[in-house]
């Protein structure tokens, strides 16, 4: 009994603060769209949803080519190298960061779309490695055996036998890596550049000065409620997976 | 191995360059000098330190007093509601911390906490207990309930069969927990700023400073250096302790 209170408590205190944004965004002297029509026609939001979309669109289909590749290449035949793949998963964002950050600067390479959008795809090939490996680990080798004793080549093997399957994990795979993106903020915050915002920057400099504000509640319920519609699809993929 | 090659490039190009230039910047690049490790243990910085280190002890006991009772409810006794529990632990995993947080500021700014210590224990808690609920529910899921009723028909008390049964079977999630919650935790940037304001400084708040305000990239590497040496040593520990590294 004592147990399902506490837990009910930690659920409540999970969710009551989520609950509550949203709720307050609706509010303005009573029930109102007026904070959504704000975000809606500022500018400065319309541009960063853009540089938001368009930067998690373009990682994601960068790092979803490349990690599924590797994971394939690996999955065939196991080598030392994998092990690189997971640091970027177990560092701390920050550090990484910094890193990118320097990296850029000693390069005097500008700051901004470009340098954002390279630090995503960095991480999200981790992410996607780790996750489509798994899956590229359950499929037998002899079904792919049996594409090449019916006489197809190793691309056909892949682009119509391995493809297919690995399907579920790309497409959990692009989830992740989509979500990370669309609202990282860390990473982003230390590679980017005068004129290049994206949401979480501009949700960023106001909260960070500690300004709670009804607009401000709108788009941040806006991007919750993306993620949570992406988190509920990766659900649906798994359940039926399993 | 040929497919993997352009992955394996673009990390080492785009993570492992970055942070061997980390190294050498902390090493005083372009000259060779340690100057920029002994500046950060200079006394003005200790506050940062001991705040930081405060901070995620504090935040890592805490969420691991009341995320195992709640792993243990969601494991052992919840029955049909399992897999709706389950889905809401994992849910905030989907959500940044910034935003998290700032759903969580405009509570705390209602009950006027907004900018003390009590905002930021409470933001790290906040953001960091499904870390801890995850693997401890990971690693009671395999716990059998037959153990638990074994350990009461020898004659245990409920105190003793936590103690000594259910505590040793469910280290390797506490392991994880703690690890998972803390070392992110001594370098939380975010939760700090955005609740605490100016007053709590951190090293993730002093890694944002030496980078961003104040440009110096030889003492942000050193700091960031030793940040990392700890972050290997929390992973070497694990895998000693718990023997792999799953993630």
């Amino acid at each position: 009994m004592i147990l399902k209170i506490l837990t009910v408590a930690v659920f409540a205190f999970l969710y009551v603060p989520i609950i509550y944004l949203v709720f307050s965004s609706f509010y303005d002297d009573g029930f109102t769209f007026r904070n959504y029509e704000a975000i809606l026609n500022d500018r400065n939001v319309t541009t960063a949803f853009f540089n938001s979309l368009n930067v998690a669109i373009l990682s994601t289909l960068i790092s979803v080519i490349l990690g599924t590749l590797a994971a394939y290449s690996f999955k065939k035949r196991g080598h030392f190298l994998e092990s690189l793949f997971y640091p970027p998963i177990v560092i701390p964002e920050i550090t990484e960061a910094v890193a990118l950050l320097l990296f850029f600067k000693m390069l005097e390479f500008p700051l901004g779309y470009y340098s954002v959008l390279t630090g995503h795809i960095a991480f999200n090939v981790a992410f996607v490695y780790v996750v489509v490996y798994a899956r590229a680990s359950s499929i037998e080798k002899s079904i792919e055996e049996a594409s090449y004793t019916l006489g197809a080549n190793e691309f056909q093997t892949f682009t119509k036998v391995v493809l297919p399957l690995l399907m579920p994990g790309i497409v959990a795979a692009s989830l992740i890596a989509f979500t990370l993106s669309w609202d990282n903020f860390i990473k982003t915050a230390f590679t980017t550049g005068p004129g290049f915002n994206t949401l979480p920057l501009l949700i960023w400099s106001q909260a960070a000065r500690g300004v709670v504000s009804p607009s401000i509640n709108a788009l941040a319920s806006l991007m919750l409620l993306i993620s949570i519609v992406l988190s509920y699809l990766y659900v649906r993929i798994s359940i039926r997976e399993e | 191995m040929k497919l993997s090659l352009p992955a394996i490039a673009y990390l080492a190009v785009f993570f492992y360059l970055p942070f061997a230039i980390v190294v050498a910047y902390g090493f005083g690049y372009p000259e060779f000098t340690l100057k920029h490790f002994f500046e950060i243990f200079n006394p003005i910085y200790a506050q940062f330190f001991l705040n930081s280190f405060i901070i995620a002890a504090i935040t890592t006991l805490l969420c691991l007093l009341i995320a195992y009772p709640v792993a243990y409810y969601i494991a052992v006794k919840s029955k049909k509601w399992k897999n709706t529990l389950l889905i809401l632990i994992i849910l905030p995993f989907w959500i940044s911390f910034l935003l998290r947080t700032y759903a969580l500021m405009a509570i705390l700014s209602k009950f006027d906490l907004l900018f003390t210590f009590t905002a930021v224990i409470i933001g790290m808690v906040y953001d960091y207990l499904p870390f801890m609920i995850l693997p401890l529910y990971a690693s009671l899921e395999k716990l059998k309930v037959s153990v638990i009723e074994a350990s009461y028909t020898l004659g245990a008390k409920p105190l003793e069969t936590f103690y000594k049964v259910m505590v040793p079977l469910s280290k390797p999630g506490m392991v994880a927990g703690c690890l998972l919650v803390f070392v992110p935790a001594l370098g939380e940037f975010v939760v700090p700023t955005m609740l605490g304001g100016v007053s709590i400084t951190t090293l993730g708040t002093l890694t944002w400073d030496l980078f961003i305000k104040y440009h110096n990239w030889w003492r942000g590497s050193a700091l960031s250096v030793f940040y990392m040496i700890i972050v290997v040593a929390a992973i070497l520990y694990y895998i000693k302790r718990v023997g792999r590294l799953e993630i």
